[in-house]
């Protein structure tokens, strides 16, 4: 027996609010990485000709007619079809539509990684702040529709900490849809001193392309336009027109573009970000996928100090609507020292001193220095502060899904699975008691 | 290597140099047309790296001889209380799988927590401050989570702190202990009976906790910058203070002045921190100047005498000084004054003064009576003058008696009479520096 490790070949999957991640415990990566909205088709508009259309290899999942048609993963969503709506299964962090959230499960187990999911126990990531009824449902799903042998459900900072080695830890998780704060204790969250802000990644490419819109460089999805060769050598853009298009799809390819932008060029400032001082930064050049050029100057570092000053975003023009999220919000930096307050004393000092990057948000440029030097302003002299993160930007992305391999393939968790004949004696509400 | 391990096979170099083919491929090209595999089967290219790893050559021989193959097995755990069986790869050797218990299941370590009786906890447990439902759940979260009690307040669904639940878990174990024990004496043993936990002391360990970690950069900062300026604004006053002290000094060397209140720390106060105390007493103090100055008096006061007592004993005396600390206890004198006003540390100096002249003439007595008698027995070197000589000495002695000639002059007298072996030789004791101040009576009686 090496290293503590005995494999079940059991799969773990982290439905995120942006990208859902699976694969096989015991590896490095996940095999299945693929955005977790669906393209849904309402029941009503289903054409059988446009079903004989469909792209090869994406057998519908469809229901009985009637029902929404869905389309999941990047190579379905990727192609435009009419009348495709692109819905998110989640709400805040917490999945509101399940028939989509089966959906993805059944793309990324079924497709993606081609397995039977009766013969290998399932490890789910759920976010700390999901309730008893949503893990019942989970259970519920997992036993009865796909007869897994056990199932076990971790919080997503749990495994964070775990993917980093440590026992105790404070977890900044900057994801897509929201940014969470949990202190984990010796392997337990504390529930009542996690805090969560509704700005994540998705909200930071809003900004971006509300920003970009006002400045009057529109970003053309990559459906809105064809590429024609006029000369040999020499392309043309010759715009569709594509009626029956939907406004989230349109949206939704935007902020595949946006999002590409914002991983290249964004940057986190060393200093909180005023107008005056950043008007004269060079601008930086990107090639958008239509041939154009823009330039970006001050978005780069204002962008990214949303993190830190939510009420950046009411500055642009376009966000205003966006009052409600970013008056509740606070910077970064305050709840992690709110959530450290939160805390029983005795442990504070250890949690200052060991504090977890993790999300696809973590991974921009000098993020992490900037949280560390204004993480010392504010914090107490007697605590050490130092903020971890793996230099591995995908390392940071899939942080979650690393922490639920190793603890899955460990040999002294394969005790804690809480197996079908568990389920079937005590019923869905022993998962309380199974996974703390 | 690990492959060749699964698979059984014995070693060669030929799947060695598959992995290797690819570095020794940059400097030694093979021959195109033909495949890598087709070109390793002929001897190919020679591996960069040695293929025999040190790690190999321990290898078990018993691997030659047994049929080793590696199933997918299902296994049960007994840390489990269900029959889950998980399929894990097993090695089998020779068809026989391996038997046991799963081998991680040893680790299952959990805290033992004790259980009450609906009984128990009527006659021995009930609180005020808890129901029975909120004990019973805080027993029940003990030992769902082994006794994390940061981890338990926090899934405590009422909100009591740490300390509480500390406290009231750690009260219910030992009376139930000691409910339980059958005489008091087998528990007191147990950690738990023995040292109880406090729960004021915690919380007041957590609240000071809390404030030193409260203390944020800018407020440390803030906190330097201010006695930064404080220490700015007591070396000002020093130096003005400086100026206030020669007449401070002198008034000290002036003599003590009676003062109206005895400072028994005063009188514990080394008598090194005194020189310091003179200059520092003004600069810390921000009290009236008279108020200094009084305890400026008290302090020297003692000083002073030290100092004088100091003054009597240096000519004395080891041996002296602790004969006359020796009378004085006698006495039932304190060897310090309690109560050093003036008038009590002048009575005590002069009777120390007194306790040592009369210790000197005591001893003066006994060596003039040692020399009479030896005289009388017969000498060696018999001078006429002497008997009346020393009788006359011892007359003088008698009369003319003064403190500080005795003081001075009489201890040296003495010492060289302790160490001049015959009584003749004595009288010569020239004990000539000292004698300066001694009346000339004793020199004028030698011969």
């Amino acid at each position: 027996m090496l290293f503590d490790s005995d494999e079940v070949s059991a799969i773990v999957v982290d439905l995120g609010s942006h990208t859902c991640k699976a694969g096989y415990a015991g590896e490095d990566a996940p095999k299945a990485v693929f955005p977790s909205v669906v393209g849904s088709i309402d029941g009503m508009e289903i054409d059988d000709a446009d079903n004989a259309n469909m792209n090869s290899g994406s057998t519908p999942d469809s229901k009985s007619k009637g029902k929404s048609k869905f389309y999941v993963g990047s190579q379905d969503l990727g192609y435009r079809r009419d009348h495709m709506e692109v819905l998110s299964p989640m709400k805040d962090g917490v999945v509101v539509d399940w028939d989509m959230v089966e959906n993805i499960w059944d793309h990324a187990l079924r497709k993606c990684l081609l397995i039977d999911p009766k013969e290998h126990p399932m490890l789910f990531a759920e976010s700390c702040s999901n309730s008893q009824q949503q893990r019942e449902k989970t259970a519920e799903i997992m036993f009865e529709k796909y007869q897994v042998p056990a199932l076990f459900l971790a919080k997503n900072a749990v495994l964070t900490s775990f993917a980093s080695g440590r026992a105790t830890s404070l977890v900044v998780d900057c994801g897509g849809g929201s940014t969470t704060v949990a202190p984990v204790q010796d392997g337990y969250v504390l529930q009542k001193a996690v805090s969560t802000s509704p700005i994540g990644g998705d909200f930071l490419s809003d900004c971006l392309l509300k920003s970009l819109e006002s400045k009057g460089l529109p970003i053309k999805p990559r459906y809105a336009f064809k590429r024609k060769e006029v000369r040999p050598g020499e392309f043309q853009i010759v715009d569709l027109d594509l009626p029956n298009t939907t406004e989230s799809y349109k949206l939704y390819s935007q902020r595949v573009i946006v999002s590409d932008i914002k991983e290249c060029v964004c940057r986190a400032p060393d200093t909180p970000y005023d107008d005056t001082s950043y008007s004269n930064i060079p601008m930086t050049p990107y090639e958008l996928p239509d041939g154009q050029t823009i330039e970006i100057g001050a978005d780069r570092f204002k962008i990214p100090d949303i993190l830190f000053n939510p009420s950046l975003a009411l500055t642009i023009p376009g966000m205003e609507n966006s009052i409600e999220t970013t008056s509740s919000a606070h910077g970064l930096p305050q709840m992690v020292i709110e959530s450290i307050s939160k805390c029983d004393v005795d442990i504070r000092r250890e949690l200052y001193s060991s504090i977890l990057l993790s999300g696809g948000t973590a991974s921009m440029q000098q993020l992490k220095e900037r949280l560390e030097k204004d993480l010392l302003e504010e914090s107490p002299q007697a605590a050490r502060v130092k903020v971890l993160a793996s230099g591995n930007a995908t390392e940071r992305r899939f942080s979650v899904w690393i922490g639920g391999s190793i603890l899955a393939s460990l040999g002294s968790f394969q005790q804690m699975w809480f197996s079908k004949s568990e389920f079937e004696e005590h019923g869905a509400s022993y998962i309380q008691r199974k996974c703390p | 290597m690990d492959a060749k391990d699964i698979l059984g096979l014995p070693k060669n170099t030929l799947p060695m140099q598959e992995k290797k083919s690819k570095p020794p491929k940059e400097s030694q090209r093979k021959p195109d047309g033909i495949s890598r595999e087709v070109y390793a089967l002929t001897g190919g290219l020679a591996p960069l790296m040695p293929t025999i790893d040190a790690n190999h050559l321990k290898r078990k021989v018993q691997t030659e001889n047994e049929k080793i193959t590696w199933q997918w097995l299902p296994f049960s755990n007994s840390a489990r209380k269900d029959n889950l069986q998980l399929y894990h790869w097993v090695r089998v050797v020779n068809s026989v799988p391996p038997t046991g218990d799963y081998s991680f299941a040893k680790y299952n370590k959990s805290i033992d927590v004790i259980k009450y009786t609906d009984e128990e906890y009527e006659k021995h447990l009930t609180d005020h401050a808890w129901t029975k439902e909120e004990t019973d759940q805080l027993f029940d979260l003990c030992e769902r989570f082994d006794l994390r009690f940061v981890v338990i307040a926090d899934r405590f669904p009422s909100s009591k702190t740490v300390e509480e639940l500390k406290d009231r878990y750690y009260s219910v174990s030992r009376a139930i202990l000691t409910a339980r024990a059958s005489s008091p004496g087998d528990v007191s043993g147990h950690p738990l009976v023995k040292e109880p936990y406090n729960l004021s002391q915690e919380t007041e360990r957590k609240r000071a906790l809390s404030l030193l970690l409260s203390h944020t950069k800018q407020q440390e900062r803030k906190d330097v910058e201010v006695i930064a300026h404080a220490k700015r604004i007591t070396e000002a006053r020093k130096a003005i203070k400086a100026s206030q002290e020669p007449p401070v000094a002198a008034l000290s060397e002036s003599g003590p002045v009676n003062a109206d209140k005895d400072d028994m720390a005063a009188d514990t106060a080394a008598p090194s921190t005194n020189p310091q105390f003179p200059s520092a007493n003004p600069v810390s103090e921000t009290a009236t100047a008279v108020a200094s100055l009084r305890m400026l008096r008290v302090y020297l006061r003692t000083y002073a005498l030290d100092q004088m007592v100091q003054a009597v004993s240096s000519s004395a005396g080891l041996r002296t000084i602790k004969r006359v600390e020796q009378t004085l206890q006698d006495l039932g004198v304190n060897l310090k004054p309690k109560v050093p006003t003036k008038a009590v540390c002048a009575e005590h100096l002069e009777l120390r003064k007194e306790i040592l002249t009369l210790l000197n003439l005591q001893k003066q007595l006994q060596y003039k009576e040692a020399e009479g008698s030896s005289l009388r027995d017969g000498s060696y070197t018999e001078t006429p003058g002497t008997p009346p000589k020393h009788s006359q000495r011892a007359a003088d002695l008698d009369r003319t008696f003064t403190p500080e000639s005795l003081q001075i002059g009489g201890e040296r007298f003495v010492k060289r009479e302790q160490k001049r072996k015959g009584p003749g030789r004595s009288l010569d004791a020239p004990s000539s520096p000292a004698q300066s101040k001694r009346p000339r009576k004793y020199n004028a009686s030698d011969l």
